[in-house]
């Protein structure tokens, strides 16, 4: 199926001159730590905590409704530090996820409701299944898909839980996804 | 939802509540507490007293709701008034979760959108893993905690004292970013600054 | 694509007869042919751990039983284990101290330093279940990986014999059937002049077959003592009856079964396993031995060194929508979006299905082509996939013929099968065939809109660079209820430029018609 058109009103979104859509909705908390590489869209009611620590995505991301970026912390024997959070290109995060990786890789989608615990890491083209839950420090290789149970299955030539082309459909996703996240018509 | 009839909220100093978040109904906010933006103290049925260096992170809910009889006595007019919902120290409220436990001890972590129920009593030092959801009657016994997908428990040996210093670094970090609501309230008049 | 999470609607009869998504679909470029997860080869590329992201080369795997030299598994909920540093206050000598600067650092308020310093301790932890290796008596160690004690279980040595014994009886067996084979294949005379002439030795030669040396004394099973049933099974103990158990002591099933040479019953043997390791495949097409897929071995690249994914080359059918409601036994059009992902411009013809008979006879025809290449299959290419596979040219020559087991699954191929969804309505297939312009990148940055030099056919509704917007009529049976899912089936005829071919001496790229039969639901009839 084609993915049908989103539309959204003027008023809601903001459109930089890199082309990211950002709701108004939102609570981007310390922005000037926020780096937002171009064409990202950041739905309503999501929050990321740039107050924290910096955070930066990469090109072709969706964050959607709700959902949490939260850098993650560390306590040390003298304190605790917050981690900046990095995120690849071509990332969808899926509405009400809490993400509180310290790596995203690229190409990696993010089911809704999922949860990302402190300093995982996930790496380029991997799936985290609806409703996941990643515990702190879990590592998910490429073409592995984090279940909904609690597994890791899949692996690079495994077709039956990756797409082994995941790196072509996650930019084609992204890219479709932007391209049909439009401006309502003036007339409603 | 009916509005609460007054916002009575007591802010003790040195703690940090951020505007964003949403209060209502009587809440007094002990000494040291974190209250992050976007998160939720809904005093319904009655006050919740937050006891000290407590975190409550986005998308977290602590709700003291009124049970069904008790909307139906509030209705015809004799609810009588319930007593305060008391949480003690040191506990987390971390992202998405909801916690409307009737009776919260100390040092206990409420992880990533974990559900609470109304029956539940959860004494101290007890850990609810990620989206676990506890709906039943229970008393959770110290040190429990509740896992996984099956909500499987056990009790905890390691003691995990974690938060102090994170308050520590949110009480310097946060003013610089958000607005936040005055502490009210000054500890030395009530008692004495531990 | 739009969401690959999703039941995509439209989808593509493999070779073997089995229904899938383009996404889930491999292209042979040498057979040409359609190839799906289930059709293929499977084999192991490399290993890895799959949480230190190390390679470990198969050798190695094998040595470690397929487990990480240094990450471990949580006994309790199976999470990764995670190495956590405490600091401990030793008496210790000065010099000793020096050389842990970092761990001495919370000292420094410490009255005297030289004595009384502070060093790195680890541990285990869980960090989804709270377990730690403190919880089951496990010392803290100094460093982080690598010195954790292996649990021994009571079993091991019976376990060990019992291997051994049982490897002894596959050298055996493999010997008799190699001194089998040995007999009964005809002496060749090249070897003697050979060995004469290079003064090679009869067991160097031998070894460099893959046989034994003559003179190797027979591998004889050692004697173990097998198993003894017992009758006596004692009785259980008083106290279960009468106190109670406290289940948060008990491990559960899945506990047991992680650990299974134990199977502990109370929690306090829970030992921290080492994790499995994992693997990334290539996939191989059994019909004509090329790879389809082989990955980098590197295991966080996610590059491939051989993909040949369908959505490469075979255009990719998108349903876009319905002309009208679905109504049983009217006719409707459908909208699919065709785009050509080749360099090549293609002529795409739509046809009809062909009817249940027609695929029987094709399905006859594909495994008489087959039995006809078995048949026709050397030893020479039995060779050579061999060296393929092993990938050590030393073991060329009369090796095929001892080391028939090594031989690739090469026989095994898929029995093809009739497709079996069925379409429930009736296709008008557009009367024409047409184009599909190549695929070229930089159009994307054109602003020119392109010009339409010819007239369309009418059953294009529009044309993008490399994409056609096509209406196609068919009307659903006229028996479907409210609610039943609309299946329309079509046999897309497409033109193939296969710019590889098998033989060296031909360069240029050849044109294949190629077909493929591809399913598409449409949606469900409206009431």
């Amino acid at each position: 199926m084609e993915i049908a058109n989103t539309y959204y009103s003027k008023d809601e979104y903001v459109e930089t001159a890199s082309g990211n859509k950002v709701s108004r909705q939102t609570v981007l908390c310390g922005s000037q730590n926020i780096v937002l590489n171009g064409k990202v869209i950041v739905q309503s009611g999501s929050i990321i905590r740039g107050d924290l620590a910096n955070v930066r995505t990469g090109r072709y991301c969706v964050i959607s409704k709700n959902a949490v970026i939260r850098p993650p912390c560390k306590q040390f024997s003298k304190g605790i530090a917050f981690f900046p959070m990095h995120i690849g290109d071509h990332v969808f995060i899926g509405e009400d996820a809490v993400v509180s990786a310290a790596v995203i890789g690229s190409f990696v989608y993010i089911g809704k409701n999922a949860i990302i615990g402190r300093r995982c890491v996930l790496k380029d083209c991997c799936i985290i299944e609806d409703g996941a839950v990643l515990p702190p420090e879990t590592t998910v290789g490429s073409y592995m898909r984090f279940t909904a149970k609690g597994t890791i299955e899949g692996g690079q030539g495994n077709p039956n839980f990756v797409p082994t082309a995941m790196q072509d459909q996650m930019i084609d996703y992204t890219k479709s996804f932007y391209e049909h996240f439009v401006r309502a018509p003036a007339a409603c | 939802m009916p509005p609460a009839e007054s916002n009575d909220v007591k802010i003790m100093n040195k703690s940090i509540v951020c505007e964003d978040s949403t209060l209502r109904g009587d809440i007094t906010i002990s000494q040291g507490c974190v209250i992050h933006p976007s998160a939720s103290i809904l005093a319904e049925a009655g006050p919740i007293i937050l006891g000290e260096n407590c975190i409550v992170e986005e998308y977290a809910t602590i709700a003291y709701r009124l049970t069904e009889e008790q909307k139906r006595q509030k209705e015809e007019g004799n609810l009588e008034p319930c007593p305060p919902l008391v949480v003690g120290s040191n506990n987390v409220f971390e992202v998405g979760c909801i916690v409307e436990a009737q009776k919260i001890g100390d040092k206990n972590v409420f992880e990533c959108k974990c559900y609470v129920g109304p029956e539940v009593v959860v004494t101290n030092g007890c850990v609810v893993g990620a989206a676990v959801s506890l709906k039943c009657k229970q008393v959770l016994p110290e040190s429990t905690v509740i896992y996984g997908r099956d909500c499987q428990q056990r009790e905890a040996i390691d003691k995990y004292a974690y938060q102090t210093l994170q308050i520590d670094f949110l009480r310097k970090v946060l003013p610089n970013y958000h607005h936040l609501r005055k502490p009210n309230q000054d500890p030395k008049r009530t008692r004495s600054v531990v | 694509m739009a969401n690959f999470m999703q039941d995509s609607v439209v989808k593509y009869a493999c070779s073997c007869g089995i229904l899938n998504p383009i996404s889930k679909l491999f292209f042979c470029r040498h057979c040409p042919k359609l190839r799906c997860g289930f059709c293929v080869c499977h084999e192991v590329d490399s290993n890895f751990c799959s949480n230190c992201l190390e390679n470990i080369p198969s050798s190695e795997a094998r040595n470690k039983k397929n487990c990480c030299a240094n990450c471990f598994n949580c006994p309790c909920c199976h999470h990764t284990l995670s190495a956590r540093a405490t600091t401990v206050v030793v008496q210790k000598k000065p010099e000793e101290g020096a050389k842990d600067g970092d761990g001495a650092a919370g000292a420094d308020a410490k009255p005297d330093p030289s004595k009384v310093i502070t060093k790195k301790m680890y541990y285990l932890s869980c960090l989804a279940c709270r377990w730690t290796s403190r919880d089951v008596g496990i010392p803290d160690q100094s460093v982080a990986t690598g010195s954790w004690p292996d649990n021994e279980c009571a079993y091991q040595t019976r376990f060990n014999a019992l291997a051994e014994y049982y490897q002894a009886v596959v050298q055996q067996d493999k010997q008799e059937r190699q001194e089998y084979l040995r007999r009964k294949t005809p002496k060749t005379h090249k070897f003697p002049s050979l060995t004469d002439r290079t003064g090679l030795t009869v067991s160097i030669i031998r070894r460099q077959m893959g046989w034994s040396d003559k003179n190797t004394q027979k591998a004889k099973p050692v004697n173990i003592a097998p198993a003894q049933n017992t009758e006596d099974v004692g009785q259980l103990p008083e106290s279960i009856f009468t106190q109670k158990i406290n289940l948060r002591n008990i491990t559960t099933v899945k506990q047991r079964h992680n650990q299974p040479c134990e199977q502990p019953f109370t929690i306090n043997k829970l030992y921290p396993q080492r994790r499995g390791l994992w693997i990334k495949r290539s996939l191989r097409c059994r019909e004509c031995e090329h790879n389809v897929i082989k990955p980098e071995y590197h295991p966080t690249s996610v590059k491939y060194r051989i993909q040949l994914f369908a959505s490469y080359h075979v255009p990719d059918v998108l349903l876009v929508k319905c002309d009208q409601p679905l109504k049983a036994g009217e006719p409707n059009a459908v909208i699919l979006k065709l785009s050509n992902p080749t360099l090549h411009d293609m002529e795409i013809n739509i046809v009809e299905l062909p009817t249940e008979e027609d695929e029987l006879k094709l399905i006859e025809e594909f495994k008489r082509a087959c039995t006809l290449k078995d048949t026709s299959l050397t030893a020479a290419t039995a060779m050579d996939s061999l060296k393929s596979l092993t990938g050590s040219p030393s073991l060329t020559g009369t090796a095929s013929l001892t080391n028939t087991s090594l031989v690739r699954q090469t026989s095994i191929l898929e029995e093809p099968r009739v497709v079996k969804l069925k379409v429930n309505s009736k296709l008008q297939p557009p009367e024409a065939s047409f184009i599909l312009n190549l695929r070229d990148d930089s159009r994307e940055f054109d602003d020119e809109p392109q010009t339409t030099t010819k007239s369309e056919p009418e059953f294009i509704v529009s044309r993008k660079s490399n994409k056609v917007y096509l209406s196609l009529k068919f009307i659903p049976d006229a028996d479907l209820k409210t609610g039943d899912d609309v299946y329309v089936g079509f046999n897309m005829l497409y033109t193939y430029v296969n710019t590889v071919t098998n033989t060296p001496e031909k360069k240029e790229p050849t044109t294949h018609v190629l077909n493929c039969r591809i399913y598409v639901q449409v949606g469900s009839i409206e009431a």
